[in-house]
């Protein structure tokens, strides 16, 4: 489903690369965890793949479902089904969520050929979605995540993912800032998009999210490259000992 | 030690000296050298198909009843539906002056006076029809007047084809107590010339709500001038610019707040493309006895190219000593970070643009108390976006 190859990333305007030759397969079902020390290039992977500006591939590839993603701009990679849960989602003031929502989902309809939802069912389909999350009509009638609190913004971010049903969820330290309870609403909303066409890669520091999203495959990321691969019982490993061996492993 | 200019072919067509830039006031619209070709003024016979084209070319057409219709700057009765509107005729004697008020008097400009004695929820519109003929000029002014306690929402809508001088003034009259909702769109010829002035004069407790919506026109200049003559009233002007091309747009709002207790807000979103220029100019005087005045104003451009540009002109004159007065002005492009983010949700890159500028000209629109009024300003900005 998701191949990356030997990826190498620098910032645009600097020289110094941030991932250093980083492979990752992900098949259709499985949900990868990746675990690293702050500055090991988490959210640069994240970046990268969505197609955010100011990072230079250098080497390396990245495909999905055998598409050229690094070709795609970030509305076809949406299209294509990629999606990334902000770590700090984006406020836009004056565009109504609902509508987002709709203009969002009806694009990438467009773009595969299938027909837009009516007002109605689109109404329907959003706010059945939204009460599982706790989530609101007022929320939903105000600007995107504009006066939103950290919790909201995340489980924001959940529903956007619930409505346009991606095929591959990034979701880049969905936990932080959150408090138990807001991380089980947004566990269970993340659990409840388990399906076996849907690979999800959940990319945080600590281990406590993995306890509610369980993964199959946990890898360490280190100094810009993969450094270990194992199962879920890694995350609790690196819980005890800390991130130290596989720091002095990269440098 | 006057410097008279010897006058221009331009300026002895329409029989008055035009303003330059040696004018303070002026300076980034300079008439003179801008109006360079005579528009001799001229009463001109519009054939009724160019007139019903235009009049349904209007956003609003489905939307107000009662409406008002001049058709090259006289009153066309019969596409007007002036059933249960007061009209009568306009008193042609202003009490200020200045270059477009003297312009509106030289060129003898026609209009009606258009009183609301009681409440009036339905909106009515003041259609400005101008038709393709030889250039030329041509002048409008009509006073709005809504009697002590009444309320009532006008429509002014200007659109032509050609290219002409358009001089308009309106005069706004809101009695004690009332309150006076307005709505300008000004989507003249863009070949034309547009020259407006409003002068409001509020008394006690009552309440404007003026959005000025300008997307038509080579060349606009609008003038506002407002006089609180008694306490506790407020007024709200909002303006939109969506501009694009070579079109300037220049807006100079004066705010006298003469009595105490008096709250204005000025608000304008002005959406710059290609080599587009707009200007807002927009000063505060409080006089020494209009102590806890609160004035606020603010304007914000969205420069889509590099070579758009925007001009903002706040000034504050205050005389009294307990007032809250402010002013505020920002410049800038489409955000990135809402670029990326609405891409990253599958939206086009046209699609994401057209909803940021849509957001941002949308706080203006906001300000229109009217659902369908504000439904058909949001389709009109989304297809300038399109079509631009």
């Amino acid at each position: 489903m998701l191949e990356i190859k030997n990826l190498h990333v620098k910032l645009e305007d600097e020289s110094r690369e941030i991932l250093k030759g980083l492979s990752l397969t992900v098949k259709p079902g499985e949900v990868h965890a990746i675990m690293g020390p702050n500055g090991s290039g988490k959210s640069t992977l994240s970046y990268v793949l969505s197609g955010r500006e100011g990072y230079e591939v250098t080497e390396g590839s990245v495909t999905y479902n055998g598409k050229d993603v690094l070709a795609m701009e970030p509305n076809e990679r949406a299209a294509a089904g990629l999606f990334l849960a902000f770590q700090y989602p984006i406020e836009i003031p004056g565009v109504q969520t609902m509508q987002f929502l709709k203009v969002a989902l009806n694009a990438q309809r467009k773009a595969r050929g299938e027909k837009e939802l009516s007002i109605p069912e689109f109404m329907r389909f959003v706010k059945e979605r939204a009460a599982r999350l706790n989530i609101t009509q007022d929320m939903l009638k105000r600007p995107v995540n504009v006066g939103f609190s950290g919790g909201e913004k995340k489980r924001a971010e959940i529903l956007q993912m619930a409505v346009l049903e991606p095929s591959l969820c990034i979701l880049d330290e969905t936990d932080s800032g959150l408090d138990i309870d807001a991380l089980k609403v947004v566990a269970e909303g993340v659990n409840a998009l388990r399906s076996p066409d849907r690979a999800m890669i959940v990319i945080t520091h600590y281990q406590r999210l993995l306890d509610h999203i369980v993964p199959d495959v946990v890898h360490v990321l280190s100094g810009g490259r993969i450094v270990k691969t194992g199962g879920k019982e890694l995350a609790l490993e690196l819980e005890k000992n800390g991130y130290t061996d596989y720091a002095e492993k990269a440098a | 030690m006057s410097t008279a200019l010897q006058p221009t072919a331009a300026e002895q067509a329409l029989g008055v000296s035009l303003p330059s830039r040696r004018m303070e006031d002026w300076r980034w619209t300079d008439l003179r050298a801008r109006i360079n070709k005579p528009y001799p003024p001229q009463k001109v016979q519009a054939p009724a198909r160019d007139v019903e084209r235009l009049l349904a070319a209007s956003p609003f057409a489905k939307i107000a009843k009662a409406r008002v219709v001049f058709v090259n700057g006289a009153l066309d009765e019969k596409h007007s539906r002036l059933s249960g509107l007061n009209i009568g005729p306009v008193d042609a004697k202003l009490k200020i002056t200045d270059p477009v008020i003297a312009l509106n008097s030289t060129l003898k400009a026609e209009g009606v006076r258009l009183k609301f004695s009681e409440t009036q929820d339905q909106p009515v519109e003041i259609i400005h029809i101008t038709t393709d003929a030889a250039p030329r000029a041509l002048a409008v002014h009509n006073r709005i007047e809504v009697a002590d306690g009444a309320s009532a929402f006008v429509i002014e809508t200007f659109l032509g084809e050609g290219d002409y001088v358009l001089n308009a003034v309106t005069e706004i009259a809101v009695g004690k107590g009332a309150h006076l909702d307005r709505l300008k769109l000004q989507d003249d010829s863009s070949a034309s010339t547009h020259l407006a002035q409003s002068i409001y004069e509020l008394e006690e407790a009552s309440r404007l709500n003026d959005v000025l919506v300008l997307k038509g026109s080579a060349l606009t200049r609008q003038n506002g001038t407002l006089a609180f003559n008694g306490q506790h009233a407020e007024a709200k002007i909002s303006g939109a610019y969506l501009l694009k091309g070579k079109q300037h747009c220049d807006t100079a709002l004066v705010i006298n707040h003469n009595v105490p207790h008096c709250t204005s807000r000025e608000l304008f979103k002005c959406v710059m493309d290609d080599d587009a220029r707009g200007i807002f100019q927009g000063k505060v005087v409080v006089a020494r006895d209009a102590q806890k005045t609160d004035g606020k104003q603010s304007s914000h451009a969205l420069l889509l190219s590099e070579r758009a540009e925007f001009d903002a002109k706040p000034e504050l004159e205050i005389y009294a000593d307990d007032v809250v007065c402010g002013h505020g002005a920002t410049a800038g492009d489409l955000n990135h970070d809402h670029m990326f983010y609405l891409k990253s949700r599958g939206i086009p890159e046209a699609e994401a643009k057209a909803l940021l500028i849509a957001a941002f000209v949308g706080e203006a629109f906001d300000m229109v108390a009217n659902d369908e009024l504000r439904a058909a300003l949001a389709g009109l900005a989304e297809s300038w976006v399109v079509n631009k």
